[in-house]
């Protein structure tokens, strides 16, 4: 029971974190049709930002970390304005290779600072009690793993509030069903997609101080957790929010309860799964769930017309 | 009727493979250069060569399901990855930790190609069901799959960081792996493994101009432009989806299967992500849905490296203190260019060329 607790803390955790870079991805995709697989690359390079300011020149962390979200949160706007712009309208394919583009020039960017050597954040998450971690009935809670739970809950609470009161969240709901009909509504539409892009940023900075924070560190392969919120959007269904949370919550899930019971799975299918099973087990979840649905789980069912 | 490139006055001329003499001129042209290059190119040149032509192959394998069927597909270097370790079982030399069987290359050859194959049609049923962005983000869920595969099944690939050996290169039960004399002429393994290529590359690029013509590649086409509308002309949609990523995954298997003879080893760690998305930037900076784009684009890609030192060292910077390395520059360059390709040039090189031959071609005259 203890280690059925402790999978699913972890996975809870792991799955809000994946859902911050999820609803990150399908609020791109529902306002302006792109699928950003540079998001990846986003997250990591708002923690580099991070690692680079605390570590590396000293500045206060939490300083650190406020501008380093911040910038992520630029960095996407500056995405959108000079690669995304010129591309509004062409099919969603040659747009969705152009952020792989995008993901490219970002990551080899990153990786040439990042060098060999893991990049620790200079948080002060490691030093809080037993490793950073403190431990109820016998299960380990790393404070890092909680601070991911409740901000990633601050966040989405808030995001919904956004969305359901403000002006501009209504305009970006708008701009998401329609474009045409909002832009007859007067609303700024080129403003949208820049400000879409700039939550989604934010976000991806939150997703990789918790992704790289602590001892996790900042290492060249860290994107690959991040790309983990792919599949959590593709379950969830691409155009649906509240289907990334749940999508993100399953993956984060899997992965979790796969990583502490691969042994008994192994048993029970009497062969090896090999080394870093839980990593993939997500990509084999979504795989099963497409094709029961093909939209994902609240994904809008397109309807085509020839 | 010479000078009007874009005219064509009967389907035949159209859907030929060479619509002029011309270019039939220079197809024999070519084909007579390329068999005489190692008398006259360095090593170094025909190592190049020999990849563009390979790398060639295996694009084209994504272009006829990727710019033909319009199938999106980021895994193609897994399926390029499934001919290699097929190759590198059959052919390759057994060792303490991995197996191989030594066979012919006769034999291993077409066995990678349809292993490769097998694999997309095991695919299929995911690949029928789902469309757009959602098949997109299957296969990339391939590539991570695959990976998890190559690293561990250690009996075929060795593991992750350790690798093992391509396999040997025995044609007709005659051994090349230390080159083969014939008369006067003497031919390292390098040059055979060049000819190999040149010859495949030559069948299999026929083979996808031929494609195009045949009754599937119309119906790879009508799929691309508008699936619904294919279904309801009678085009069954899962046939033909299974047919492309079959034929795709073939050309992969068939280019992989003798790739990494060149080098002599293969590490897992090679068919990652950023290797899948090379080949869909090949396609895409050569040219999309035509035969001729991921030829241009495979030997733009082989070359980059060889051109960006080239550059560095003219201006100076080649080993001393720029931020970025080489391998780094490359992969910038590299991404630039999708970019600028997918904003400004959607057809790729072969759009350029296209438009600087209709010039010369109609000159005076603009259309």
């Amino acid at each position: 029971m203890t280690i059925f607790l402790q999978a699913t803390f972890e996975g809870l955790s792991l799955g809000a974190v994946y859902s911050l870079v999820a609803i990150g991805l399908v609020l791109v995709y529902k306002a302006t049709d792109v699928l950003s697989f540079a998001h990846p690359a986003l997250v990591v390079v708002g923690a580099g930002i991070i690692s680079a300011l605390a570590v590396d020149r000293g500045v206060p962390f939490w300083l650190a970390l406020i501008i380093g979200i911040a910038a992520t949160g630029m960095i996407g706007l500056i995405v959108e304005r000079t690669f995304l712009r010129p591309m509004v309208g062409e099919p969603v394919f040659s747009v969705a290779i152009l952020t792989i583009g995008i993901d490219i020039l970002l990551r080899t960017i990153l990786n040439n600072w990042i060098g060999l050597n893991p990049r620790y954040l200079g948080d002060p998450f490691p030093s809080f009690g037993n490793f950073g971690s403190l431990e109820v009935n016998g299960i380990t809670l790393k404070y890092l793993e909680l601070a991911a739970l409740f901000t990633s809950i601050i966040i989405i609470y808030f995001l919904t509030l956004f969305f359901k009161k403000s002006k501009y969240g209504v305009a970006m709901m708008a701009t998401s069903y329609d474009q045409e009909a909002a832009l007859a509504q007067g609303i700024n539409v080129g403003r949208i997609f820049g400000l879409v892009w700039l939550i989604a940023g934010i976000l991806g900075g939150f997703a990789g101080f918790f992704i790289t924070g602590g001892f996790n560190t900042l290492t060249q392969t860290s994107f690959i957790s991040a790309l983990r919120a792919l599949p959590a959007v593709v379950i969830g269904g691409l155009d649906s929010i509240p289907g990334a949370v749940v999508g993100s919550l399953i993956i984060g899930l899997t992965q979790g309860y796969v990583a502490y019971y691969q042994i008994n799975i192994e048993n029970i299918v009497g062969f090896s799964l090999g080394s870093g099973f839980s990593l993939i087990a997500p990509y084999l979840i979504m795989f099963f769930i497409l094709l029961i649905r093909p939209d994902g789980l609240f994904g809008r069912e397109e309807v085509e017309r020839v | 009727m010479r000078k009007r490139p874009d005219l064509y006055t009967n389907y035949k001329s159209e859907s030929s493979i060479f619509s002029t003499t011309t270019q039939k001129i220079w197809f024999v042209v070519l084909i007579l250069v390329s068999l005489f290059s190692p008398f006259y190119l360095s090593n170094y040149w025909m190592l190049l060569l020999t990849t563009s032509l390979l790398i060639a192959i295996a694009s084209w394998g994504l272009n006829i399901v990727s710019g033909m069927a319009g199938q999106i597909n980021l895994a193609h270097g897994v399926f390029v990855g499934v001919g290699t370790y097929t190759s590198a079982v059959l052919g390759g030399v057994e060792t303490s930790s991995v197996i191989g069987f030594e066979l012919d290359m006769i034999l291993w050859l077409p066995i990678s190609g349809a292993a490769a194959a097998l694999v997309g049609i095991l695919f299929s049923p995911v690949s029928a069901r789902l469309k757009g962005l959602n098949l997109g983000l299957v296969t990339l869920a391939i590539v991570f799959i695959g990976a998890h595969f190559f690293s561990n099944l250690k009996f075929i690939t060795g593991g992750a960081g350790l690798g093992r050996k391509a396999a040997k290169l025995k044609f007709l039960g005659v051994d090349l792996d230390s080159g083969i004399v014939l008369g006067n002429l003497i031919l390292e393994k390098n040059d055979v493994i060049y000819y190999f290529s040149l010859i495949l590359c030559i069948l299999l690029g026929i083979g996808a101009k031929n494609l195009t013509r045949s009754k599937i590649g119309r119906a790879f086409s009508a799929i691309r432009d508008r699936d619904i509308a294919a279904e309801a002309l009678g085009i069954n949609l899962f046939k033909y989806k299974m047919y492309a990523f079959a034929l795709s995954s073939f050309y992969g298997g068939i280019a992989g299967s003798i790739l990494f003879i060149i080098s002599g080893g293969i590490e897992p760690g090679t068919f990652n992500l950023l290797y899948s998305i090379t080949f869909i930037a090949i396609v895409i900076i050569g040219g999309v849905g035509t035969v001729l784009g991921p030829l241009f684009g495979a030997f733009f890609f082989t070359m980059l490296p060889g051109i960006i030192q080239v550059i560095l060292h003219a201006v100076g910077v080649a080993d001393s203190g720029f931020f970025l390395n080489a391998g780094e520059i490359e992969r910038i360059v590299f991404g630039f260019f999708i970019i600028f390709f997918l904003v400004f040039e959607p057809r790729g090189i072969w759009g350029i060329w296209f438009r600087i031959r209709n010039y010369f071609k109609a000159w005076p005259f603009s259309y």
